[in-house]
C-alpha cells in the first residue's frame, strides 16, 4: 500500500515536472513547424524568463518591501512584456538570417545562441545561485495521505490553462489560422496573402513568451535558480521525440510521459532496484534511443515521406 | 590515369612537415614559457587527429555528432585501463583502442541508418550522457568520478615524460592523421561520402551502399577519436569525466565550422586556431573584461566561442579555408576580379 501511495505521489510530481517538459517542448515545436527551425536554446529562453522576473520582484521588493503576490503579479506582467522584446529580436537575430541554411548550420547556431545566452546570463547576474520566490510558498495539499505541493498543482493548472489558451489561438483566430497555413506551406499562404515573415516572428514570440512562462513556473520548484536550469530544456527534447516531434499533442503527452517516467525512476525504482539510481540523470536519453531505434515518428508522429 | 594529387602543389608538404619539427627548438630559442606553448600545441595536436576524424564524419558525410567527447572518452579510459590494469604495451593499446572506440561508433552508427538531421544530433548528444554516467557506474575499472591516474606513454623502452616528448610523439601521430584523413577523403570512401551528404536517393541511385558507408564513416571517425584518447590520456597523466563534458562535443563541432566543413586541413586550421585562442588569448580577454566591467564569474570563454560560432556561420559559412580558398583565387586573378563573387 505504501508503494502505492508513493507511486501516484510520484505520478503527481513527474506530470508537474511533465508539464515544464511539455511547456519546453510545446515552446520549440511550434518554431519547427513554421520555420522548421529546431531551437536548441529552448531551456535557455526557460532561463532568461526565469531570471528576468527574479530581477523585477527583488526591484520591486526593494521598494515596498516584502514579496506579496501583488507584486509578484506585477513581474509576472513585466516579464511577459520582456519576453515579447525578446522574441521578436530572437526572429531578427536567428530565424531571419538562417532561413535556407542546411540543418547543420541551424542547430549549430541555436546551440551557440544557448552558449550565448547561458554565459551572458551567468555574467550579468553572477556566480551566485539565486532563491526564487514563489506566491504560493512552501503549501501542500493533502488528500487521503497522498500529499501534494501547491508548486507542483500551480504547475500542472497553469500548463492545462495554457495549452486551452493556446489551442483556442491556433483554432479560432485569424493570426492562429495564418500559422497553421504557413507551417503547412509557405508559399501558398505567402500567395494567399497571409504576411509570412511576420507570422514567423509571432511564432518566435509565442515561443519565447512559452518559455518565460514555463521559467517563472519552475524556478521556484527547482528551490535554486542557477544557469544549469537550461540544461533542462535539453530534457524536453527525447520527450517531444517520444510523442512525436513537429505534432503539438505529441509534444504535451510526450513531455507528461517523460516527467513521470523520470520521477518514478528516481523514486520508486530506485528504492527497489539500487543500479537504477545509477542512471537517472540519463533515463531520459535512454528512453528516446530506444523510442529512436524502435519508433523514430513517436507516438503521434506523421511518418514522413521523403521527396527526390 | 590522372594521379590523385596531381593538381595539387605537394613542394611545400615537407617543408612544412620539417617547420613542426623544429618549431619546439625555435619556441626553446625565444620564449622562457615555451613548456606551456608546448602543452598548449600537445592539446591541439591531439584535437586535430579527433576533428580530422569528426570532419570525415560531420562535414563528409553530413551525419551531425554531438557526443564526439564520449568517442574520446572511451578511447582514453580503454587506453588506460588496458595499459595500466592489463598491461599490455603501449604501442598495441594504440591500435586496440581506436578499434574498440571503432566499434562504439559502429553501434552508434545503427542508429543513424534511420535517422538524420537533428535526431542524429540528439542521439549522439544522449550517448554522451550516458557514457559519462557509465564511466562513473565502473568505478571498478574507472574509479569513478574521481578520475584515472595514467602512466606516460613507452615506446621501445622510451618514456614520454615531458611536454617537449609528447610534442614530437603527438605530432608524429597528428600528421599521420592528417595524412590518412586527406586520403580518405580523396579516396572511393571519401567519394561515397560526399555523395550521401549531397543526396541520400541519388547516392543510393548511382550505387553507393547507404548502410554500409554510412556505418564505416562512424567507424573510420571513432576511430580517429580513439587514437586521440589513447594520445590524450597517457600524455596528460590523468583523466577523469570533467574532461569529457559534453561542451567539449560541441567546441568539437565548432572548430571543424570555424576551419571549414568537408576539409581535412580546415579541420586543422580551425583546432589550432580554437585551442590557441582558448589556451592564450582567453585568460588575457577575462583580465581585461574583469578589470574593465569589475564582474566577477561569468564564462567568457564559452561566450567568445558561441559567438565566433555564431558569426562564421552566418557571415563566413565556408570558414577560415574556404576564405584562404577565396583570397588565392583573389590573387590568381589580380588585376581582373570579376565583380561578382565567385564562391
Amino acid at each position: 500500500m505504501e508503494t502505492f501511495i508513493g507511486l501516484i505521489q510520484e505520478s503527481i510530481s513527474g506530470i508537474a515536472l511533465g508539464s515544464i517538459y511539455a511547456l519546453i517542448a510545446l515552446g520549440f515545436t511550434l518554431i519547427y513547424k513554421a520555420t522548421e527551425v529546431v531551437n536548441f536554446a529552448q531551456g535557455e529562453l526557460m532561463m532568461v524568463g526565469a531570471y528576468v522576473n527574479f530581477y523585477f520582484v527583488t526591484t520591486f521588493m526593494t521598494q515596498n518591501g516584502e514579496p506579496t503576490v501583488g507584486i509578484f503579479l506585477i513581474a509576472f506582467a513585466g516579464s511577459i512584456i520582456f519576453a515579447f522584446v525578446f522574441g521578436w529580436v530572437l526572429d531578427w537575430v536567428i530565424n531571419r538570417p538562417l532561413k535556407d541554411e542546411p540543418i547543420f548550420s541551424v542547430i549549430m547556431a541555436t546551440i551557440s545562441l544557448s552558449i550565448i545566452l547561458r554565459a551572458l546570463v551567468a555574467m550579468i547576474a553572477g556566480p551566485m545561485s539565486l532563491i526564487p520566490y514563489s506566491p504560493f510558498g512552501n503549501k501542500i495539499l493533502s488528500i487521503n495521505g497522498i500529499i501534494i505541493s501547491m508548486l507542483d498543482l500551480s504547475i500542472i493548472i497553469s500548463a492545462i490553462i495554457l495549452v486551452i489558451l493556446f489551442y483556442y489561438f491556433f483554432n479560432k483566430t485569424k493570426w492562429g489560422v495564418a500559422m497553421q497555413a504557413t507551417s503547412e506551406d509557405p508559399v501558398a499562404a505567402q500567395l494567399m496573402g497571409i504576411p509570412v515573415k511576420r507570422v514567423y516572428g509571432l511564432v518566435w514570440i509565442f515561443s519565447a513568451l512559452v518559455a518565460t512562462i514555463s521559467g517563472i513556473l519552475l524556478a521556484p520548484r527547482m528551490s535554486l535558480l542557477d544557469t544549469s536550469m537550461g540544461f533542462l530544456g535539453l530534457k524536453a527534447f527525447p520527450a517531444a521525440v517520444l510523442g512525436g516531434f513537429g505534432s503539438i499533442t505529441g509534444a504535451i503527452v510526450g513531455g507528461i510521459i517523460m516527467g513521470v517516467i523520470e520521477t518514478i525512476s528516481m523514486g520508486t525504482l530506485s528504492y527497489h532496484f539500487g543500479w537504477i539510481k545509477e542512471m537517472n540523470d540519463i533515463i531520459v536519453w535512454i528512453v528516446l534511443i530506444a523510442v529512436l531505434m524502435v519508433k523514430p515518428d513517436g507516438l503521434f508522429g506523421e511518418e514522413k515521406v521523403k521527396k527526390v | 590515369m590522372k594521379g590523385r594529387y596531381e593538381d595539387e602543389n605537394l613542394t611545400w608538404i615537407p617543408l612544412l612537415i620539417v617547420g613542426i619539427f623544429l618549431l619546439p627548438f625555435m619556441l626553446k630559442g625565444i620564449t622562457y614559457s615555451y613548456k606551456y606553448y608546448l602543452f598548449v600545441l600537445n592539446m591541439a595536436g591531439i584535437y586535430i587527429i579527433l576533428t580530422v576524424g569528426l570532419d570525415l564524419l560531420s562535414g563528409y558525410t553530413g551525419l551531425i555528432s554531438l557526443g564526439h567527447s564520449a568517442f574520446l572518452a572511451i578511447g582514453a579510459y580503454t587506453s588506460a585501463i588496458l595499459v595500466d590494469q592489463v598491461g599490455i604495451p603501449f604501442i598495441l593499446s594504440l591500435v586496440i583502442s581506436p578499434l574498440i572506440v571503432g566499434i562504439f561508433g559502429f553501434l552508434i552508427g545503427f542508429p543513424a541508418l534511420r535517422i538524420t538531421g537533428m535526431y542524429l544530433g540528439l542521439t549522439t548528444m544522449g550517448f554522451g550522457f550516458i557514457v559519462k554516467r557509465l564511466i562513473i557506474a565502473l568505478r571498478v575499472w574507472t574509479k569513478g568520478a574521481g578520475g584515472l591516474e595514467v602512466s606516460p606513454p613507452v615506446i621501445f623502452g622510451f618514456t614520454f615524460n615531458s611536454d617537449w616528448d609528447n610534442y614530437f610523439l603527438i605530432f608524429t601521430c597528428a600528421i599521420i592523421a592528417v595524412v590518412v584523413g586527406r586520403r580518405i577523403g580523396k579516396s572511393k570512401i571519401g567519394r561515397a561520402l560526399m555523395a550521401i551528404r549531397d543526396s541520400e536517393q541519388a547516392a543510393e541511385a548511382t550505387g553507393v551502399h547507404l548502410a554500409k558507408y554510412k556505418m564505416l564513416a562512424f567507424f573510420i571517425s571513432g576511430l580517429f577519436a580513439g587514437f586521440a584518447g589513447a594520445l590524450f590520456a597517457h600524455t596528460s597523466h590523468f583523466i577523469s569525466t570533467d574532461h569529457f563534458d559534453i561542451i567539449l562535443s560541441i567546441y568539437f563541432i565548432i572548430m571543424i565550422l570555424v576551419g571549414g566543413v568537408s576539409s581535412i586541413y580546415g579541420a586543422v586550421l580551425g583546432t589550432l586556431f580554437i585551442v590557441l585562442l582558448d589556451y592564450l588569448f582567453v585568460p588575457e580577454l577575462k583580465d581585461l573584461i574583469h578589470g574593465v566591467f569589475n564582474i566577477e564569474g561569468g564564462d567568457i570563454q564559452s561566450l567568445l566561442f558561441g559567438l565566433i560560432m555564431f558569426l562564421f556561420i552566418i557571415f563566413q559559412p565556408t570558414g577560415l579555408y574556404g576564405m584562404w580558398i577565396k583570397m588565392k583565387i583573389y590573387w590568381k586573378l589580380f588585376p581582373f576580379n570579376p565583380k561578382k563573387r565567385l564562391i
